[in-house]
């Protein structure tokens, strides 16, 4: 496939304002102002271009639904917040080109008629945030930036917020709160963001993969946007593929490319005499699936159907050395520790099943420990008052079916077996 | 209306309504924390789960949070389903997974909110092994305890304090299972309302300070339905005693004024009832003796003093002993008042008739305005009015105060005015002549006063309220005026100077004070009799009044606290505190309340009302019964039983207002005077040992720029000298203060002799 967004990043560091223009930069902004706003996302929905923040909701869709006529000023927030385990797409668009982004950000607020916009950067990227600062300076300095861009009459401001830490920054409602300068904790489903977002105006929320993927769409058109995609995919897909493999890698690929090529043709399949006992497809909060699965589209239904969720693209593989028990507790502990504390079930039922399966790893399991693990689930997913539980839950839920008998051995044996042969990862 | 089903039952609801609020107003119970009726949904505890039945026979059921889920027509909702009592066990065992076994030894024991849920909802099992988060937990100050293990993370407790009361100083801190609710360092809480926070929190994280003192299970408290003694709104309380002693008061709700809420001054005032200098020996002359002897004393002065004596009643004092103190005065052919200053008298008379005549709003009523106006220290004289002020300013109303100090609703205020207190009414009179002729509004204006009369003019629900203390007579007329040309729809309110203050104000005769007081100055009376009244203790005319009493017989004074006036009593006889009798309190809005008596003390004190029936009986006056004063005062009008929710009066006959008189003497130094109070100044409350802990340093407060001219510094030490003496305060700069005033609390006002709005000479020390 033909590389679309990664082809400018090189060890040799970000392109600047002019390497990038010779790079082709910018010129999508020509052909947006000509298609108009409508016009943008008319392409942008021809394009079935879907979310890359995890959920997968077709991008022109979103934008058409937010309405031409929503009331000013209106808002437009490039999710950069990336904390899920495993995933680290969008840290590479951002230290590797950031003026890819900040043309996506051009044409995103035009299509949305947007006048100012924000880039939220999760902290640990201050350095990529501060390289995106210097970007959008210059774009500012050549008049891409700022009052009548490029002579199109369009008018943005483009700002940069360093986020002050965790992982429900990235929850769009939470993220909001937390550029308003309050509590991260999402907000009710209802008003919804797109109406009443930011200081309670229309706010259009975007990961940064499905905003860079635009000016290419504009650039080449919606039908060789979805010839990118194979095996009923659309588009380009940064996979990221870690864990217990030869060689950890990003790879910009097909929508739609299987796991099994990703892992063995790009990060060169388990370590030497190793065996695949299962892995998560999408990120730290997706279901588990086993090695049979392998050959899993990594596509939104395809994956879904298979019994988990493409998530971020993040795949992370577990082998025979690995206890999954205790990838699953590290799990546990990361979720429970990450929690923005605002409902019960979440706060507190997360913990308990940490606790549950730091007993169990340690020797102090209790008969029927499997069984409250799986109540504890079906009595926290359902009720949490957003999305992070039930991503939370997710590995934990699929595990106690995927790696029924590792958990089995653990209470048998009195505790972790890997552990026991000296050889716990 | 429509409605929809709970179980079988059918649950009428508003539009705009979810499922939890629609039910609880239907009184069928979903279990809840999170929710409550003043702060709204906020879909955290996730412990209202019910099951709503589906529309559609392919679809199934749904749990939902009751509290996030609008009331629709038709909807067949059930809290009982088993899909939801699991939910709700499961929020129930998460919970308790941190919180502390500790019932037996906790202080919300038997009125805990989760106690009951979990007993409600189970699991009636425990089987989680780990350990329980911990916090350490804050001094937060003489009044409010806190324990923070206790705490189920529902939020009640900010939501409260930040978004309803707008206080500053208390919030959500970390995340995860360890969010913490507290300030950011130790120290006391800084709202006036701070005190609400032990029942808003569901568990026994925030307790009342003061009760633990003195602790005893609620369940053995003996509680009445009684009135807040401790301003003109007149709060519902439920005070509580046992083994006869005053404990704790909470709220009681009243649909029209506090509903959910009281102030710190009404919750924790009630410890005057146990000061250690509280009279509780009656005196005669020096001596100790017993009440009959007392009663005995007091009517051989009586009787000596023939027409010659004179009675002061209180609008601290409640109904029934102002009416009955005025008939045996009159009767026996002397003179009467019900307040101690004629400036007070004068101003609050006419309040009384303007409300009289204008109506004024319920405190609920107050939070729908959509401009409002306030003229005083709103805060320090009917706390709860400043919270309904605040209410209204969080519906948007845009808020004007003028004020002459340091003010914790200025600092909301959109307008923020200050003015030293002679101007006060200078600048209302502005304000109606702005409103009247519409030209004058553009002519140059320094203190903002032209874009407040717009935003009154052009409100829909203007609300204008005075504080009548510091506004005299000058300045409530001025503020009546001012609503009337703002035309029908502009509400008025005035804060009156005690709990039955507009009581007090039916019982008086124009002009009654200034009689009593020039008439006990000349020697015509030769026996005083005082109720419930400290007219020594005035700041204005305090002085004369220690001056004048030295020329009578006999000083007969009946109160529940010490002051100037009991410690100068010839006879003395220590009544009971309102907890410990009952009666009848008439607020600002001209509601007649009654409070219940709470509880009877071992050695129990007779009610001031009962000592003059005693006195009058004796006397053969024929004025015994206090149920007649009142009904004479007040004819028509069945008197409310305590509990009851009042009755309010409806205009009086006596409808024409004279005009205002001014009510202070001319000026005699350079410094106008302007009264430094806060939120538990009042006579009662001054004797509450927790909370007057908190009162502000006592001195001479002024504005920055006024100490720039005068050349005094921060540090210097000021000489004020006034009428009845000279007296030495440290110098605070405050630029809060207005110019050319200086601010001093209560006491000192009564030491030097002058009143707000009078004037002092001011000097540096060396
Ligand atoms: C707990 C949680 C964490 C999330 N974190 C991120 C994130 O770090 N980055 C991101 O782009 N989306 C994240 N999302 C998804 C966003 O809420 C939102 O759906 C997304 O930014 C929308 O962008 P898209 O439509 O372009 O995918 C998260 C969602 C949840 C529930
Ligand atoms: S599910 Fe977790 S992250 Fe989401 S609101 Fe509840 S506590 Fe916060
Ligand atoms: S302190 Fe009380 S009110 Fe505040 S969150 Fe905890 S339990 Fe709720
Ligand atoms: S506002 Fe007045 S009546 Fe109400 S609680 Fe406070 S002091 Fe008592
Ligand atoms: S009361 Fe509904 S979630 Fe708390």
């Amino acid at each position: 496939m033909e590389v679309v967004l990664t082809p400018r990043i090189t060890p040799a560091g970000p392109l600047g304002l002019e390497a990038y223009r010779v790079a082709g930069g910018y010129t999508s902004l020509e052909a947006a102002f000509d298609l108009k706003p409508d016009g943008v996302i008319d392409v942008v929905e021809a394009a079935q271009l879907r979310g890359r923040g995890g959920a997968g909701f077709p991008c022109g869709l979103k934008w058409r639904l937010r309405g031409s006529d929503a009331p000013k000023p209106r808002y437009l927030i490039c999710n950069l917040d990336e904390s899920e385990p495993g995933t680290f797409k969008d840290r590479v668009l951002l230290y590797g080109d950031p003026h890819q982004l900040v043309e996506s950000m051009i044409i995103a607020a035009y299509a949305l008629q947007v006048q100012r916009a924000f880039i939220f950067v999760r902290g640990e990227y201050a350095q990529g945030a501060s390289g995106l600062t210097t970007a959008i300076a210059e774009a500012e300095h050549a008049g891409l930036l700022g009052d009548n861009i490029a002579g199109s009459g369009f008018d943005l401001r483009l700002e940069v917020h360093v986020s002050a830490g965790r992982y429900i920054c990235g929850e769009e409602s939470a993220l909001v709160n937390a550029l308003e300068g309050r509590r991260p904790n999402p907000r009710p489903r209802m008003p919804r963001i797109s109406a009443q977002g930011l200081w309670g105006q229309p706010t259009t929320v975007n990961n940064v993969e499905t905003l860079v993927n635009v000016p290419h769409i504009l650039r080449n058109g919606a039908e060789w946007f979805r010839n990118l995609g194979i095996h009923g995919g659309t588009g380009p897909k940064l996979y990221g593929i870690s864990g217990k493999v030869d060689r950890p890698c990003l790879v910009e690929r097909s929508m739609g490319s299987t796991a099994r090529e990703l892992i063995y043709e790009h990060a060169g399949g388990p370590q030497a005499q190793r065996q695949i006992i299962g892995f998560m497809p999408g990120g730290a909060s997706t279901p588990f699936l086993g090695p049979d699965q392998l050959d899993v589209v990594m596509d939104f239904e395809a994956v879904a159907q298979a019994g988990s969720r493409l998530g971020t693209g993040a795949i992370i593989v577990l082998d025979d050395l690995s206890c999954p028990v205790a990838v699953v507790l590290n799990l546990m502990q990361f979720f429970a520790r990450e929690s923005c504390g605002f409902c019960t079930p979440c706060r507190d039922g997360l913990p308990y099943a940490a606790q549950i399966l730091s007993d169990i790893v340690a020797g102090r399991g209790h008969v029927g420990d499997l069984l409250l693990l799986e109540e504890l689930c079906e009595k926290i997913a359902p009720y949490s008052f957003c999305a992070f539980a039930p991503g939370a839950t997710m590995p934990l839920q699929s595990s106690l079916r995927v790696f029924r008998d590792h958990f089995e051995q653990h209470l048998a044996e009195g505790g972790c077996p890997y552990a026991n042969r000296g050889q716990r990862p | 209306m429509t409605a929809f089903e709970i179980d079988a039952r059918q649950v009428p609801f508003n539009n705009g309504d979810n499922i939890l609020k629609a039910a609880l107003n239907a009184g069928v119970e979903i279990p809840h924390f999170c929710y409550h009726h003043a702060l709204g949904s906020l879909g955290a505890c996730r412990l209202c789960a019910v099951e709503v039945k589906p529309e559609q026979p392919e679809q199934r059921p749904r749990v939902v949070m009751a509290c996030m889920e609008p009331a629709r027509a038709g909807l067949k909702v059930s809290v009982a389903a088993p899909a939801a009592l699991r939910a709700r066990q499961g929020v129930i065992e998460f919970l308790m997974t941190n919180h502390p076994h500790d019932c037996p030894v906790c202080d919300e024991g038997g009125e805990c909110h989760l106690q009951d849920m979990t007993v409600a909802c189970g699991p009636p099992y425990r089987r989680y092994r780990g350990r329980k988060r911990t916090f350490i937990n804050q001094d937060l100050g003489p009044l409010v305890h806190h324990e923070m293990n206790r705490c189920i993370t529902c939020y009640r407790c900010t939501r409260y304090y930040q978004q309803y009361a707008l206080g500053t100083d208390l919030g959500a801190m970390r995340l995860r299972n360890e969010v913490y609710f507290g300030r950011f360092q130790d120290g006391p809480l800084e709202s006036p309302f701070a005190g609400n926070l032990v029942e808003v929190c569901p568990t026994g994280v925030f307790t009342d300070k003061v009760f633990r003192s003195r602790f005893a299970r609620v369940w053995d408290l003996d509680t009445a339905p009684s009135i807040c003694p401790h301003c003109s709104v007149g709060c519902n309380t439920l005070p509580g005693a046992r083994l006869g002693t005053l404990r704790r008061v909470r709220n009681r709700d009243h649909a029209e004024l506090n509903r959910w809420f009281l102030c710190d001054r009404g919750r924790f005032g009630h410890q005057y009832t146990e000061h250690p200098e509280r009279p509780w020996q009656a005196r005669v002359r020096g001596q100790t003796v017993n009440y009959s002897d007392a009663l005995g004393a007091a009517l051989d002065q009586l009787q000596r003093a023939g027409a010659a004596v004179a009675g002061v009643g209180s609008p601290r004092e409640d109904l029934e002993s102002n009416a009955l103190l005025q008939r045996l005065i009159i009767r026996h052919g002397g003179f009467f008042a019900a307040f101690t200053d004629p400036g007070i008298e004068a101003a609050t008379a006419h309040a009384v008739r303007y409300i009289n005549r204008m109506g004024t709003p319920t405190l609920a009523a107050m939070e729908h305005a959509d401009a409002i106006l306030v003229a005083g220290e709103l805060t320090a004289v009917a706390p709860m009015m400043d919270l309904g002020v605040r209410q209204a300013s969080r519906n948007k109303a845009k808020v004007g105060v003028i004020h002459h100090v340091a003010d914790p609703l200025a600092t909301l205020a959109d307008y923020d005015i200050r003015l030293a207190p002679r101007q006060t009414s200078v600048a209302l009179k502005r304000l109606q002549g702005m409103i009247a002729t519409t030209a004058e509004q553009s002519s140059g204006d320094e203190h903002g006063l032209a874009q407040l009369a717009a935003t009154l003019m052009h409100a829909q629900h203007p609300l204008l309220i005075g504080v009548v203390e510091t506004l005299g007579a000058y300045g409530v007329a001025a503020l009546a005026k001012l609503a009337q040309s703002l035309g029908g729809q502009a509400a008025l309110a005035y804060a009156l100077p005690g709990p039955n203050a507009y009581g007090a104000a039916i019982v008086n005769e124009d002009g009654a004070t200034q009689k009593v007081l020039e008439a006990v100055e000349t020697g015509k009376v030769r026996c005083l009799v005082v109720t419930a009244a400290d007219p020594l203790g005035d700041t204005r005319t305090g002085w004369r009044w220690r001056e004048a009493v030295g020329r009578l017989d006999s000083l007969i004074v009946m109160d529940c606290v010490d002051s100037a006036t009991v410690r100068a009593a010839d006879i003395l006889i220590p009544t009971a505190a309102w907890a410990e009798r009952s009666g009848y309190f008439i607020n600002y809005e001209g509601r007649v309340q009654c409070f219940d008596r709470v509880f009877e003390r071992d050695k129990p004190l007779p009610a001031s009302v009962a000592v003059i029936a005693d006195l009058a009986n004796a006397l053969d006056l024929g004025a015994g019964e206090p149920r007649v004063a009142i009904a004479d005062l007040l004819p028509g009008i069945a008197l409310p039983l305590a509990g009851e929710p009042g009755i309010r009066l409806t205009p009086r006959v006596r409808l024409d207002v004279p005009p205002p008189i001014e009510s202070v003497a001319g000026a005699t130094g350079h410094w106008q005077v302007g009264l430094a109070s806060w939120y538990g100044d009042d006579p009662l409350a001054d004797h509450a040992a927790a909370l007057s802990s908190l009162a502000p340093a006592s001195t001479a407060t002024i504005a920055p720029d006024t100490a720039r001219i005068a050349e005094l510094a921060t540090d210097a030490r000021v000489m004020l000298r006034g009428p009845a003496g000279s007296l030495p305060l440290p110098l605070c700069i405050d630029a809060n203060v207005a110019e050319d005033t200086v601010a001093l609390p209560r006491s000192a006002m009564c030491q030097i002799g002058v009143g707000h709005g009078g004037y002092v000479e001011l000097e540096a020390m060396p």
